[in-house]
C-alpha cells in the first residue's frame, strides 16, 4: 500500500485564540496540501465542535483526545509534572512513537520545550537545544527571497557556552538551507562589536572555532544594529540575549504602530499623509508579516518542534504545519547532523 | 393452468438514487470553460468519484433494488453519461437528464439552473411507480440543494409535511407552474409510506458537516465512499466484504491509503454514526479475504497494521459521542437552501 504522508500533531490547546483557531488552521493545511495529514491533539469534544463547523478535509485529519493543557501563565516544569497527559506531552509522544512526524504548537513556550526536553533525544554533539525565530529585515534572503532572517537562541539555554554556540551556528544554517531554500546562508555571532576580539569570552571562543569550521559561511560578529538590517541570515547568540533582542523588536514594532495611531487621531494633515501612505504600508505589512512564516523551531532534538506564536490565526498555523513538513521531508534533523 | 408467458422481475426492495455530477462524476463546471469541457468530455475521459462505481456494484449485488439516476446533465449528453456507465460496469434501471435546450426555447431560464422544479416531480413520479413497502437510500452532493430536495422528497412521501409548507417552498425556489402542478400530482399520487432511510451527501466543495445538522441524522455529509459504505454496513445494507471492496477500488485507483481510510473511520465515530459496531466483523472479513478467499483484497495488506490503525483511531476518542438525535426539519427555516446556487454563493462557502 502507497505509504505514507507526513503527519504533524497539532496542539490544539493553550493558544491565545483558542481550540478553534488551531483547528481552522489544521483545517486549511487539510485540503491545501495533499501530503500532509493532521493529527489534532487536544479536547475531542471542543476539536470536533470546531471542526464540524469548518472547511476540511476529513481524510486528512485525525483527533487524539488530550483534554489537559499547559496555560500561558503556568510555569513550564510544575504544570507538566501535574499533567501528564497534557496536549503538547502527548504530541511530543506522538512524535517520538512514530505515530506523527513533527509538532506544531502555539501554547506555553517553556512546556514546548520541557515536552521536547522530556520526549526526544538530543542530536548526538549537541549538549543544548535553541530556540529560533525568524524576523523581518530590509534585506531580502535565499531563493524565496522573503525578508527574513533567523535568530537563535532566543530563550531555550539562557547560558549557552562556546561550543553551544557553534552548535546554534550549524542548525540555525541547516535550517536556513532547507526551510529558507537559501543554499549558503550567511552566519554571524551577535557580539558588541564586529572585531573577533570584541564580546564575552565563550562569543570571542565560539568565533575562533567557526572562523575555522569548514562547510559553514561565517561572517563574523555583528552588532544589535544589524539585526533589523538584516546583515546576516542567522544570527547566533545565548537564549538570554536573544530573548532581550526578540522582545525588543517586537517593543519597537508595536511603539511604531502607537505612534502611528497616535498621529492619526491627533492631526488632520497627519491622517490625510497616513491614508496617502496605507497602500505602501499595507504591502509592507504584508512583506513582513510573520503569519507567513507560521513558526519557528525549537532545534537540537531528533525530531521536529514547531513553535507558532501563540497569537497565531488560522493562517499562520496552516503555514506552520507546512512548515513542519518541509523540516520533515527534507530532513531536517539529518542536515543538522551532518552539519556537526 | 396456463403458464404465464412470461416472468415479471421481484419488485424491487430497495431503491437507490443517485445524481451523477459531484456524487458519481468527479465534474467541474463552475466556470464557462470547465462547462465547455465538461460538456465535450468522451467517456474514456470521465473520472468517477473513487468507490462511487464499487458501491453502486455492490448495492446492486445485493439483488431486488433498482437504480434510479437523476443528473442535471443536458439530454444531449445522454450517450457519453450512458457509456461511461457501462465502461464502469454500472447498471441502471432509470437515467433521468434535464431538457435544458426545451427550457431555453421556452425562454425557461429560472428552469436551467433550478433543482427544485426539476428533481422533485422526478423523484416523487418515480416514487409513484415504486412498491409501497420498498426502502431508498439517496445520494447526492453539496454543490446543489440536494440535501434539501432529498430531506423534502422523503418527507412528502412519508406525510411529515403538508400543502401548505410545499407551496411556501415551491414559490421560494422558484418553481414554475406547470412544474408546481407535476409536483403536486405526483405527490397526491404516491401511497403514504416512510421509505427513506439515508441521505448521503457527498462533501465535493468541503463544505462543513454541521451545516447539514438541520436536516437530522439521516442526512449524512461523507467525505467519500468508503464512509458511505461503513453506515451501510453498520445499516444492514452491506456486507463486510462488500465494503473491503469498496475501499480496495479506492486504495487502486485513487492514491488512497490506511491513513486516510481510518482517518474516514474515526471521522464517523466523531459525529456519532453508530460504525464502531461493524470494526470487528470488518476486520475479519479482511482477514479472510487477505488469506486468500478474495484476491482482490490483497491491495491492503498487511492485516495487522490495518487492525491496528482502525483501534488506534478509536483508541485515541477516549469516549465517542451519542448519535445525534432525530429532529423535525423546519424547511421554511431553510428556504434559502432551495435556492439555486450562484457562483458568489459558493465562493461564499468556501470563506
Amino acid at each position: 500500500m502507497p505509504e505514507r504522508a507526513t503527519t504533524i500533531a497539532f496542539d490544539v490547546m493553550g493558544s491565545d485564540h483558542g481550540p478553534a483557531e488551531i483547528v481552522r488552521g489544521a483545517a486549511q493545511l487539510s485540503f491545501e496540501s495533499p501530503g500532509v495529514h493532521a493529527l489534532l491533539v487536544g479536547d475531542a469534544q471542543q476539536i470536533d465542535a470546531a471542526l464540524a463547523e469548518t472547511r476540511h478535509n476529513a481524510e486528512r485529519i485525525s483527533v487524539q483526545n488530550a483534554p489537559e493543557f499547559v496555560a500561558m501563565h503556568e510555569k513550564p516544569s510544575e504544570a507538566l509534572g501535574l499533567k501528564k497527559d497534557a496536549s503538547v506531552l502527548v504530541a511530543a509522544r506522538l512524535v517520538a512513537s512514530g505515530e506523527a512526524d513533527a509538532v506544531v504548537s502555539a501554547g506555553n513556550t517553556g512546556a514546548g520545550v520541557l515536552a521536547c526536553a522530556r520526549t526526544f533525544q538530543l542530536i548526538p554533539g549537541i549538549r543544548r537545544a535553541a530556540l529560533a525565530t525568524v524576523y523581518p529585515t530590509r534585506t531580502w534572503h535565499g531563493t524565496k527571497q522573503d525578508p527574513f532572517s533567523l535568530i537563535l537562541d532566543v530563550g531555550a539555554t539562557v547560558d549557552a557556552t562556546a561550543d553551544d554556540l557553534v552548535a546554534f551556528a550549524v542548525m540555525g544554517s541547516a535550517y536556513a538551507r532547507i526551510i529558507s531554500r537559501n543554499p549558503h546562508p550567511s552566519v554571524a555571532l551577535l557580539s558588541n562589536g564586529t572585531e573577533a576580539q570584541k564580546g564575552p569570552p565563550r562569543v570571542v571562543e565560539a568565533h575562533a572555532k567557526l572562523a575555522q569550521r569548514q562547510g559553514l559561511r561565517f561572517v563574523g560578529n555583528v552588532e544589535g544594529v544589524d539585526i533589523p538590517k538584516g546583515t546576516a541570515d542567522v544570527i547566533c547568540c545565548d537564549g538570554f540575549v536573544g530573548n532581550v533582542c526578540l522582545k525588543l523588536l517586537e517593543g519597537v514594532g508595536e511603539t511604531v504602530v502607537e505612534l502611528a495611531n497616535y498621529a492619526y487621531a491627533s492631526a488632520l494633515r497627519w491622517k490625510i499623509g497616513l491614508a496617502m501612505l496605507s497602500n505602501g504600508l499595507k504591502q509592507l505589512k504584508d512583506v513582513t508579516d510573520w503569519q507567513q512564516y507560521g513558526g519557528a523551531p525549537i532545534l537540537g532534538f531528533d525530531r521536529v518542534f514547531i513553535k507558532a506564536h501563540g497569537r497565531s490565526k488560522a493562517r499562520a498555523i496552516a503555514n506552520a504545519g507546512k512548515v513542519a513538513a518541509k523540516a520533515v521531508t527534507s530532513d531536517l534533523v539529518h542536515a543538522i547532523r551532518e552539519g556537526l | 393452468m396456463a403458464l404465464p408467458d412470461r416472468i415479471d422481475p421481484r419488485p424491487p426492495r430497495r431503491i437507490y438514487r443517485w445524481d451523477l455530477d459531484k456524487t458519481y462524476l468527479q465534474t467541474d463546471f463552475d466556470t464557462l470553460a470547465q462547462l465547455v469541457r465538461t460538456a465535450l468530455q468522451k467517456a474514456s475521459e470521465k473520472q468517477a468519484v473513487p468507490g462511487a462505481a464499487a458501491l453502486i456494484r455492490e448495492l446492486r449485488a445485493q439483488g431486488d433494488s433498482q437504480l434510479c439516476i437523476i443528473s442535471g446533465s443536458p439530454t444531449q449528453m445522454r450517450a457519453v453519461l450512458e457509456e461511461k456507465l457501462k465502461l464502469d460496469g454500472v447498471e441502471w434501471d432509470e437515467l433521468v437528464l434535464k431538457d435544458n435546450v426545451r427550457n431555453l426555447l421556452r425562454g425557461r431560464f429560472r428552469a436551467l439552473r433550478g433543482q427544485v422544479g426539476y428533481k422533485l416531480p422526478v423523484l416523487l413520479e418515480s416514487r409513484a411507480k415504486a412498491p409501497v413497502d420498498s426502502e431508498e437510500v439517496l445520494f447526492g452532493d453539496d454543490a446543489e440543494a440536494d440535501a434539501f430536495i432529498y430531506s423534502l422528497y422523503a418527507d412528502l412521501v412519508a406525510g411529515r409535511v403538508d400543502e401548505a409548507v410545499l407551496g411556501r417552498v415551491l414559490t421560494a425556489a422558484q418553481v414554475y407552474p406547470d412544474d408546481r402542478e407535476r409536483i403536486i400530482t405526483a405527490w397526491r399520487a404516491v401511497p403514504r409510506s416512510d421509505p427513506v432511510r439515508r441521505i448521503f451527501i457527498h462533501l465535493d466543495r468541503l463544505t462543513p458537516p454541521a451545516r447539514f445538522g438541520r436536516y437530522g441524522p439521516r442526512v449524512v455529509p461523507i467525505f467519500n465512499y468508503f464512509q458511505a459504505a461503513l453506515v451501510l454496513l453498520a445499516d444492514g445494507q452491506l456486507n463486510p466484504g462488500q465494503v473491503a471492496r469498496v475501499a480496495v477500488e479506492m486504495v487502486q485507483t485513487a492514491g488512497h491509503n490506511l491513513l486516510t481510510l481510518s482517518n474516514s473511520f474515526q471521522d464517523l465515530l466523531r459525529r456519532g454514526l453508530p460504525v464502531q459496531a461493524v470494526a470487528a466483523p470488518l476486520f475479519q472479513a479482511l482477514e479472510g479475504a487477505i488469506q486468500g478467499r478474495e484476491g482482490v483484497l490483497q491491495a491492503l495488506r498487511p492485516l495487522p497494521d490495518i487492525v491496528a490503525a482502525f483501534t488506534r483511531r478509536v483508541a485515541a476518542l477516549g469516549t465517542t459521542p451519542p448519535p445525534p438525535e432525530a429532529r423535525e426539519i423546519d424547511y421554511l427555516s431553510v428556504l434559502d437552501d432551495a435556492r439555486p446556487r450562484t457562483s458568489k454563493h459558493r465562493k461564499a462557502e468556501e470563506r
